[in-house]
């Protein structure tokens, strides 16, 4: 044993905190995550060179019905922003980042729960709000580091397949999936900790995730869903088309609200329950 | 019910309980939990909670930390309410699950630095002595350690802040009796040097090896608590002698502590309370063939006890 003598007063680096632990544990997870990221991004950009100011595929595409161009967002496919619209934020990319952060974050706090380890955490002088407020700066942080990996592969590898859409555009796009993700992701965080279980926060909250795409895609088409598409969390950020009009603060700040909200419900149920044996 | 209080003394009246159950009751919907507990541990004492298994040790001891919350009544454990000061008691106190999880792809010296910071509290060093003492190799993930060896991480996490108030659930289980011998002379210091510890175990001579007093706890309600040193000097014996030739039953019946006695052909049997040296004594000098001394299960000792005071 050498370790011991030569660290006096500390354990290793970068668990103390429970945030710097769930970090930690999701480190493997979060290199996969942001490996299929990264990899499907350079697979739609190698793409593109072919499909650049292809007029013929203009033409194709000019000739489909409108709904479906709506629909699948094929409008300027030939050029840079609309490509990128069309083939990643369309729905892979914001589907990869939400799905991440739902299946992480229903497991941040009913994960341990379910394994039993939260009893000798929680033995420790930490309030449960703490215990679920670092578990969502984890997810913060770590869903942060995929939507990152996300811009940077985009915007920096992008050029070299002449694909150009400049910085704060995509920005803006990378941000809204992160926060459409970010909601889901507290969501499930917040189900886990009121119920304990992590079963049910990854099924109910892909399930309105899903409902909340399509409830955005589909009004475009429906018309008797867009009175409620202003319920769709995705019509709030993705469905405003960053790529094309920026950022728009208003939208921003009211996911932020909703997202705050939802993870105050989650402390104030998590406060007030048994934990199970 | 039952009066619970203990009779006689048992630290000194003067200091406050540092862990006080007021009539709580917990009521799951399964069924289970426990009814209208009263019960101190006070400064100093080590007291055990003894009781099969399902009878309410768990959840006693998980409402004290607050894990789960009473159905009703109050628990002050360091004369603060166990719900509003939740954080402050458990700055204070250690804890042993008694079905103990673990991080398993950290190392245990990766959860106990962990905890360790959370607490703001034990030094590295101090935690390397801990577990140096129970032999555990700190470097190994936890996933690869034995049930044995898990545990004396749960016991270093527990001891490793040297906390005012130790609360352990079934704490030597998995362990071997050497180890064993030492968690029980580590709980011994820590109850000498003014901490309390309140321990459950369902096997009464680890209780009465190391506690001053016992809680015993059935089907969720607290039956009876007694001293240990009064338990022992009233617990009967079973003895079971077969003799080559046939024994006389008043040879044996009128020896001192000797409260049963049963001849069957060759074969003796006697219950004693108390000092067992007359009787075997009495056996050794005899013609015998074959004996067993048992202890009687932790129910019939307690309840046999009990009775009899009443």
């Amino acid at each position: 044993m050498t370790t011991s003598t030569e660290l006096p007063d500390s354990g290793p680096a970068g668990l103390k905190s429970i945030a710097a632990r769930a970090l930690r544990e999701e480190r493997g997870a979060l290199v996969g995550w942001t490996i299929g990221v990264v990899t499907f991004c350079l697979v739609m950009l190698s793409i593109f060179p072919s499909i650049h100011g292809n007029a013929n595929f203009a033409q194709l595409l000019n000739a489909y019905p409108e709904a479906l161009r709506k629909m699948f967002q094929v409008e300027n496919y030939t050029t840079g922003p609309g490509y990128l619209r069309a083939e990643v934020f369309s729905f892979v990319a914001p589907l990869l980042l939400t799905l991440f952060a739902v299946l992480w974050g229903s497991d941040l706090s009913a994960g341990e729960e379910e394994r039993r380890t939260i009893d000798l955490l929680l033995a420790n002088p930490v309030s449960r709000r703490r215990f679920v407020l670092e578990k969502w700066l984890a997810l913060i942080v770590g869903t942060l580091i995929l939507a990152a990996a996300l811009a940077i592969a985009l915007g920096v590898i992008g050029p070299l397949f002449k694909l150009h859409v400049g910085w704060s555009r995509l920005t803006a796009e990378v941000l809204a999936s992160w926060l459409f993700a970010v909601a889901f992701g507290t969501l499930g965080l917040s189900l886990g900790a009121a119920t304990g279980r992590r079963g049910l926060a990854r099924g109910v909250t892909t399930t309105l995730a899903l409902a909340s795409y399509l409830l955005s895609t589909l009004s475009t088409l429906v018309s008797w869903l867009r009175p409620v598409r202003n319920l769709s969390l995705w019509q709030h950020t993705l469905g405003v088309d960053p790529l094309g009009s920026g950022f728009h603060l208003d939208r921003i700040a009211l996911v932020v609200v909703v997202t705050l909200a939802v993870g105050a419900a989650g402390l104030w149920a998590f406060d007030r329950r048994d934990l199970a044996t | 019910m039952v009066q619970v209080e203990s009779r006689g003394p048992s630290s000194p009246a003067t200091s406050p309980p540092v862990v006080h159950f007021d009539h709580v009751t917990k009521i799951y919907r399964g069924g289970g939990g426990v009814h209208d507990l009263t019960l101190d541990v006070n400064a100093g004492e080590v007291l055990g909670f003894l009781g099969p298994n399902g009878a309410g040790k768990t959840t006693t001891i998980r409402l004290l930390l607050d894990l789960i919350r009473p159905s009703t009544g109050t628990i002050d454990v360091f004369g603060l309410d166990s719900r509003r000061n939740s954080v402050a008691i458990r700055r204070r106190v250690g804890y042993l699950p008694g079905d103990l999880a673990l991080y398993e792809h950290l190392s245990a010296r990766d959860v106990l630095s962990h905890f360790a910071h959370l607490r703001g509290g034990p030094s590295w060093p101090t935690i390397r002595a801990l577990a140096d003492i129970l032999e555990l190799d700190l470097e190994r993930p936890i996933r690869s350690l034995s049930r044995g060896t898990r545990q004396k991480v749960g016991i270093v996490a527990a001891l490793m802040g040297d906390p005012e108030l130790l609360v352990l659930d079934e704490p030597t289980s998995g362990l071997d009796p050497l180890v064993q011998r030492q968690v029980h002379e580590m709980l011994r210091a820590a109850a000498d040097a003014g901490h309390s510890v309140f321990l459950s175990s369902h096997i009464l001579s680890e209780v009465a090896q190391v506690a001053d007093r016992v809680g015993l706890i059935r089907d969720g309600r607290l039956v009876a608590v007694e001293r240990v040193v009064d338990l022992q000097q009233h617990a009967a014996h079973l003895i079971d002698a077969r003799l080559r030739g046939t024994p006389a039953r008043e040879d044996y019946a009128s020896l001192p502590g000797v409260t049963s006695c049963t001849v069957n052909d060759h074969d003796l049997h006697l219950e004693v309370a108390g000092d067992l040296r007359p009787v075997i004594a009495a056996l050794a000098a005899s013609d015998l063939d074959d004996l067993s001394v048992r202890e009687p299960s932790l129910e019939e000792v307690f309840l046999s006890f009990y009775d009899n005071v009443d």
